[in-house]
């Protein structure tokens, strides 16, 4: 009855494979999502049917992704849902200091064996001059977000700031939830296991919210973030001296816009799915490059991340070092920046681009004064010329650190710099104009809608939330056909200009 | 309720000349507090009162409200 249903297809679209992991931009995974949100919406009204329903979606996901580390992410649970439940009821000083240290060393030991093994054998090598081979350790995906999770849970119940969680589905769906375990945001306990608990409601305006956020997600990542890094970056990036300093200076730009809509555009998406599951997750980013400061970047970019590495590393260093006054600032942002490179990657060129940073602000907090008085002098304090100037250092700041954020090695990264410097070929931009026209409006495109007010996107959000169903519907079947064309669109050809 | 001697202490700091400083308050909501003075205020108010706080005792603080307790509870 069924011989056009190809049965073995079928089954091998729900095997692991892991060259075709599961995205959120993915028409599989809009399949699953919908029958996601059907059967939710019978089993909402039962509690424990709701979080059943979504820890058996979420590991499913997580097979997909990562085939048999679910497990991994099962004993993470366990580790931290026993290891808080311990400290909670440890009734000595020392005892709940023990068990607070093993419960994170287990975290950051798993972390660190899976992330970073060959990373440590590498350096051996190099300092020893040994040749050690390197471990075959595949990497759980996600791992680096959900072990932050698993720890900020671990501190705040160790600084009693919160109970331990009683309910163990709760509190692994804590940990193990679908939209924010690949790429965050890194929620904290105390605003997620509540809605956890509380009944599901969904209103208009979440509705709406949702429609806008899934669609910008997508339209960010698919048409803006993937296809210039297919059809430029990459190419330049790989390998910066084959061409001209104008396409390199032009590939930062691409790269800046690039991150920024990959990275927010996935958060937006993974926000948008989760109102409508019933769960306001973290806001992670707050157009970044409007910053006036490195510092104010880090209160937009990655807000998840630079609250934990806040709250989690740099206060606690900074109480440490406090005799050290700005000094003690000083180096609590360089090693809290080192660390937070550190963990984006296991490679020097993370650890240099956070350095970078840190080095950033360590140099702002020194010159704070002094900047402070020249503008006052100036009678500039307020003006908005000064604003502005200041938005474009920070982000030509932000954007040469972010090279070496993408490049293979520092070397690569020293090169783009090399060839804008050395061989810039200013005249080569008309030609680049020309034969790639898509590159360029995309990225004019995308860095004036990041300079579009916050309140545009609300009353944006708000328009869709009163929009009948039907054109709730058509407005996402649009986004959904256009990202659809930027994901088949063909490879653009590359051309060498400087021949 | 904020003793004077605190509040003073942190308007000083943050050369502030005067604002209202209520319990409930956090500290970002003090102009100029922010993560990088925060050290400093913290500073001001050990040498104000000669008392030493323990890092984890800071970094549960979470309002004003709380700073002045931890204070009262170091000079008892």
């Amino acid at each position: 009855m069924f011989y056009w249903l190809d049965f073995d297809r079928l089954i091998s679209l729900f095997q692991y494979d892991e060259w075709d992991p599961l995205l959120f931009s993915t028409t599989f995974f809009l399949f699953l999502f919908f029958g996601l949100l059907i059967a939710h919406r019978y089993l909402s009204a039962n509690k424990t049917g709701r979080v059943l329903l979504l820890l058996v979606f979420s590991f499913f996901f997580y097979y997909k992704v990562s085939g048999l580390f679910f497990l991994l992410l099962i004993f993470t649970s366990f580790i931290n849902y026993y290891g808080a439940i311990l400290i909670g009821n440890s009734k000595s000083r020392t005892g709940k200091k023990i068990l607070f240290f093993l419960t994170i060393v287990i975290n950051l030991a798993l972390l660190g064996y899976f992330k970073y093994t060959n990373f440590f054998i590498q350096i051996i090598n190099d300092i020893g001059k040994a040749s050690l081979d390197p471990l075959e350790i595949l990497l759980p995906i996600g791992i680096s977000f959900y072990t932050f999770k698993a720890i900020s849970y671990i501190v705040e119940v160790y600084w009693e700031n919160i109970e331990p969680e009683k309910n163990f589905l709760d509190f692994t769906l804590y940990i193990s939830y679908f939209a924010n375990i690949l790429a965050g945001p890194i929620d904290r306990a105390d605003a997620f296991l509540p809605q956890v608990k509380k009944d599901y409601e969904v209103r208009k305006a979440e509705i709406g919210m949702t429609i806008y956020l899934i669609a910008a997600g997508l339209f960010k990542k698919v048409v803006i973030a993937d296809y210039i890094s297919l059809n430029f970056v990459d190419r330049i990036f790989d390998s910066p001296l084959r061409y001209t300093g104008v396409e390199n200076l032009l590939s930062i730009y691409g790269y800046a816009l690039q991150i920024y809509c990959d990275f927010s555009g996935y958060s937006d998406m993974a926000i948008g799915i989760s109102l409508l599951l019933g769960f306001k997750l973290m806001e992670n980013f707050n157009s970044p490059y409007q910053a006036g400061s490195v510092a104010e970047f880090w209160r937009r970019w990655h807000i998840s991340l630079s609250t934990w590495l806040l709250d989690y590393l740099f206060r606690p260093l900074q109480m440490k070092f406090r005799n050290l006054r700005i000094l003690g600032n000083a180096l609590a942002l360089v090693i809290t920046f080192g660390l937070c490179g550190l963990w984006h990657g296991a490679n020097w060129t993370f650890i240099f681009w956070g350095a970078v940073h840190g080095f950033f602000m360590a140099f702002s907090i020194f010159t704070a004064k002094p900047r402070k008085l020249f503008y006052s002098r100036l009678k500039l304090t307020d003006s908005r010329y000064v604003k502005v100037f200041r938005v474009i250092i920070t982000f030509h700041l932000v954007a040469a650190a972010w090279v070496f954020f993408r490049v293979a090695d520092i070397q690569t990264g020293f090169d783009v710099f090399k060839q804008i410097f050395n061989f810039f070929q200013g005249e080569v931009f008309m030609q680049f104009v020309e034969a790639y026209p898509a590159i360029l409006i995309l990225i004019i495109v995308g860095y004036i809608l990041h300079f579009i007010p916050k309140s545009v996107e609300i009353k944006t959000a708000e328009i869709i939330s009163n929009t009948p169903l039907i054109g709730q519907a058509a407005i996402l079947a649009l986004m959904f056909w256009i990202a659809a064309q930027a994901k088949s669109a063909d490879l653009q050809p590359f051309i060498y200009f400087q021949f | 309720m904020i003793s004077e001697r605190l509040k003073q202490t942190i308007l000083k700091e943050l050369k502030l000349d005067d604002y209202d400083i209520r319990p409930e308050m956090r500290a970002d909501e003090v102009p100029g507090w922010d993560s990088l003075s925060h050290i400093n205020v913290i500073l001001a108010v050990e040498k104000e009162y000669g008392v030493r706080f323990k890092g984890v005792e800071v970094l549960r603080l979470k309002n004003i409200g709380d700073l002045q307790k931890l204070v009262d509870s170091k000079l008892s």
